[in-house]
């Protein structure tokens, strides 16, 4: 149990969920809500990225502008993403401004203006995004590897469709805006130096208004391995690959990490050291582990000159293979030491901590303890690792290249 | 907080900042050298250098280097900017020593050619990947047009022909050159023995020889040149503006990069109401950028090419106000409380005060503790900023356009 954690439960079903750190003088805070993009009604892709813009156009009493001067004067560094589940609101800040910024993000969420002429620039805006990333060919990759990969909805870009952006509209895009403060699917989460007590009454007379319903969620429908390589012109072509694993749930989570560590944990790695070590061929080669509520998986990016681009994609799939052969007690060591490190540097990083706090209610139901997590660690062997690997071979992947060639699948 | 610093006979320094109650600690080499150290032939080898590093030494192969690293969980990495070469890592602290010993050791590397050779092809694909990041790739050939023959417009990555024709030889030439213990600073912040790390110093670091490391430093206006770059393939107008700033040592860097942030920070800046709030640009930012002996604002801009003539009417405009009605106390105060903040949170975790550390030790062989540094933003006058938008001008700039439109 951690003793530094704290929960609340509003009556309307929103949580709270907080961690003290004593030494810091800073805070942290978000809020989910549930407006992600597997949320959307068809043909609005993208929505949830228009009104995370739109949000801080004007909300309560003041203008686009008073909002922004308001939030900036209080030296609010802030953080806006779309997820599949979720748009997360998140803040930081000097924790003696705490609660004036948590009153304008009440605004945000339950009293935005919602202003016709403010949307029309919110959309301008999200268009242009999704038009640079084109510019960003690694990004655009691993973007395109997601939407292959996840079942529909999940796969559906957070950033959104051209087509669909610029023919949203602006009733529904407001409606959808308005179903985000379904309680009983909001999170809020806080670390750093901050008295409970205190943010629970605020939040309370905020956040405690009646339950709305929110919006539905779509039956899931899967998709089978695939290849889909993707014209671009430009010096590399980059390629990015995922393979089906268990969810954080899964009670071989710390097997997967530990797994996708020794994939490409650090410099040691096989991925780093059999690809770009050995070979040379790539600058950038790395494996990740990406969980949803319901589907995860390990993803893989590498970019490379086109005659480079077959040979690394072998290289990839052929580390990925043979990991069913287990890991050696050198490669386990290596992975608890660095899985240990990473937590506990999360540890002192208000943000990171407000939102793993939060991400481990969303998918688990609740908050592990950093004592937990290390002992999980602790726990690992070669021969629990192993017996994850043998019964989940890596055998099928869904590939994505972008660039001036295609390779063979 | 406690600072401490010693020197060795052979002139490397050592800094500390300990912190009992932190749960990591960070380390970092500081050697003072980088892409303007480099004449035209050696183009890139401080950063090619950067990546032999940890190749080994002698007695250390590659592989042994990454799994000695990884044994220690150590979040460990490097860079290489203009003037500057950093490795660091961050570990828990009863690690510390064991990574500063690791570090000791690949300050005095083998740079075997076998490894050279295999190493060049990542550096080519690494300028590979970043010819196809359009927002690094305008930011380069800027600094080019801007610094012209100054060394600062030196490429940090090189380029295929520089890099290629490079030997062996004339990188460890260079190695022997820049890498001398006067030239580097070991900094060293969170919860560790001081003592301990200094003793560790002394046994391993003692035998490097001194040179004379002396870099010629030039201020510079820069050419306010315009030069358009048309590539078909990018879908974005890439804008990239560089005007003089002040150097790491002027006592006005903490009003230019307020001055800065007050025109270019990503949220509530004169750019951001001009260009990002009506939708005319996705990314408007400007920074101020000291650097030994010199400085640059450079401002990014990525917009639709079609208004990318729109764009840089309104960027004139915004000078044009600055220039005539100055700015206001609101935002010089707002742009104070934003940077307090940031630097805060950011030095609430070792390996984020690593790198302020270190660089006030480079530059100026000072300490500064973060209060000295929150002291110092907020003593920051409306006056201090007028007079330096008067001194720099910085409506009149360099300006460097890359995308698909053909002016």
């Amino acid at each position: 149990m951690n003793k530094n954690l704290d929960i609340y439960k509003l009556k309307n079903g929103m949580v709270l969920i907080g961690e003290r750190l004593e030494q810091v003088h800073s805070v942290s805070f978000r809020f989910l809500l549930p407006v992600g993009a597997s949320l959307l009604p068809q043909g609005c892709c993208g929505a949830g990225a228009v009104i995370a813009d739109w949000l801080f156009r004007g909300a309560g009493t003041r203008t686009s502008r008073e909002l922004i001067e308001m939030l900036d004067r209080l030296g609010v560094h802030r953080n806006t993403s779309t997820s599949a589940h979720h748009l997360a609101l998140s803040a930081s800040l000097e924790a003696g401004n705490l609660s004036a910024a948590l009153d304008l993000y009440a605004d945000m969420i339950l009293r935005p203006q919602l202003a016709a002429d403010q949307f029309e620039l919110s959309r301008q805006l999200a268009i242009s995004e999704l038009q640079g990333l084109d510019d960003d060919p690694r990004q655009k990759a691993m973007l395109l590897l997601y939407e292959q990969y996840y079942p529909d909805p999940y796969g559906r870009p957070a950033h959104g469709k051209t087509e669909q952006l610029q023919s949203l509209p602006f009733e529904q895009t407001a409606d959808i805006a308005k179903k985000m403060f379904d309680p009983s699917r909001v999170i809020f989460s806080i670390c750093g130096n901050y008295d409970f007590k205190t943010v629970c009454q605020q939040i309370e007379a905020a956040f405690d208004t009646q339950a709305k319903p929110g919006l539905a969620v779509e039956q899931a429908v899967l998709k089978g391995k695939n290849y889909t390589h993707f014209p671009a012109e430009g010096a590399q072509v980059h390629i990015g690959l995922m393979t089906a694993v268990p969810t954080v749930t899964s009670e071989h989570y710390y097997e997967i990490a530990a797994a996708v560590s020794v994939l490409s944990g650090s410099m040691s790695s096989r991925l780093f050291t059999e690809v770009r070590e050995k070979r040379g061929l790539c600058y950038a080669v790395g494996a990740s582990y990406k969980t949803l509520k319901d589907y995860a998986g390990i993803s893989c990016y590498s970019g490379t000159t086109p005659d480079k681009a077959q040979q690394t994609l072998d290289v990839i799939l052929e580390q990925f293979h043979c990991l069913k052969d287990g890991i050696t007690e050198e490669e386990m060591q290596r992975a608890k030491v660095g899985l240990k490190t990473s937590l506990i540097m999360q540890s002192e990083s208000t943000y990171a901590r407000a939102c793993g706090i939060a991400a481990d209610h969303f998918l688990l139901g609740r908050v592990r303890g950093l004592d937990e997590i290390r002992e999980k660690i602790e726990a690992l062997s070669i021969d629990s690792v192993g017996a994850f690997l043998r019964q989940h071979p890596f055998d099928d992947f869904t590939v994505v290249t972008l660039g001036p060639d295609a390779v063979t699948f | 907080m406690k600072f401490e610093h010693r020197q060795l006979d052979n002139g490397l320094t050592i800094i500390g900042e300990t912190n009992p109650n932190a749960q990591s600690t960070a380390v970092g080499f500081f050697v003072r050298t980088g892409a303007r150290d480099e004449t035209p032939q050696i183009n890139g080898v401080s950063h090619f250098l950067e990546h032999m590093l940890f190749k080994g030494t002698d007695a250390l192969s590659a592989l042994k280097v990454n799994a000695a690293f990884d044994r220690l969980g150590a979040k460990f990495n490097a860079f290489t900017s203009e003037e500057n070469t950093v490795y660091y890592a961050a570990v828990l602290p009863e690690y510390l020593l064991d990574v500063a010993g690791l570090w000791m050791q690949l300050m005095r590397p083998a740079l075997r050619d076998d490894d050279f050779n295999l190493e060049k092809n990542v550096i080519l694909e690494e300028i590979a990947m970043y010819k196809d990041l359009p927002q690094f790739e305008v930011m380069d050939q800027a600094r080019a047009l801007h610094f012209d023959t100054h060394p600062c417009g030196n490429s940090v990555l090189g380029t295929n022909e520089s890099i290629q024709s490079l030997t062996a030889d004339q990188m460890r030439t260079y190695f022997s050159q820049r890498y001398a213990p006067n030239n580097i600073t070991l900094a060293c912040c969170g919860n560790f023995d001081f003592d301990a790390l200094c003793q560790l110093a002394k046994q391993r670091c003692s035998g490097w020889e001194q040179m004379d490391t002396t870099r010629k430093l030039e201020d510079t206006a820069g050419t306010f040149k315009n030069k358009h770059i048309v590539n078909p393939h990018l879908v974005r107008q890439h804008i990239c503006l560089m005007s003089p700033a002040v150097s790491m040592q002027d006592r006005r860097r903490f009003s230019a990069s307020l001055l800065g942030m007050i025109l270019g920070d990503d949220s509530g800046s004169r750019y951001y109401w001009a260009l990002t709030e009506p939708a005319l640009a996705e990314v408007a930012s400007m920074q101020c950028e000291s650097m030994d002996g010199t400085g640059v604002f450079y401002s990014y801009i990525c917009c639709d090419p079609d208004k990318s003539e729109q764009v840089t009417g309104v960027l004139q405009d915004v000078f044009n106000k600055l220039n005539t009605a100055g700015i206001s106390e609101a935002e010089l105060e707002t742009a104070q409380n934003k940077m307090l903040s940031a630097l805060t949170i950011k030095c609430e975790q070792p390996m984020g005060r690593l790198v302020s550390l270190g660089f006030n030790w480079v530059y100026n062989q000072q300490y500064r503790s973060v209060q000295q540094d929150v002291e110092s933003v907020k003593a920051v006058q409306l006056d201090d900023i007028s007079n330096l938008i008067e001194q720099l001008s910085p409506g009149k700039f360099t300006m460097l356009s890359l995308g698909p439109k053909s002016s």
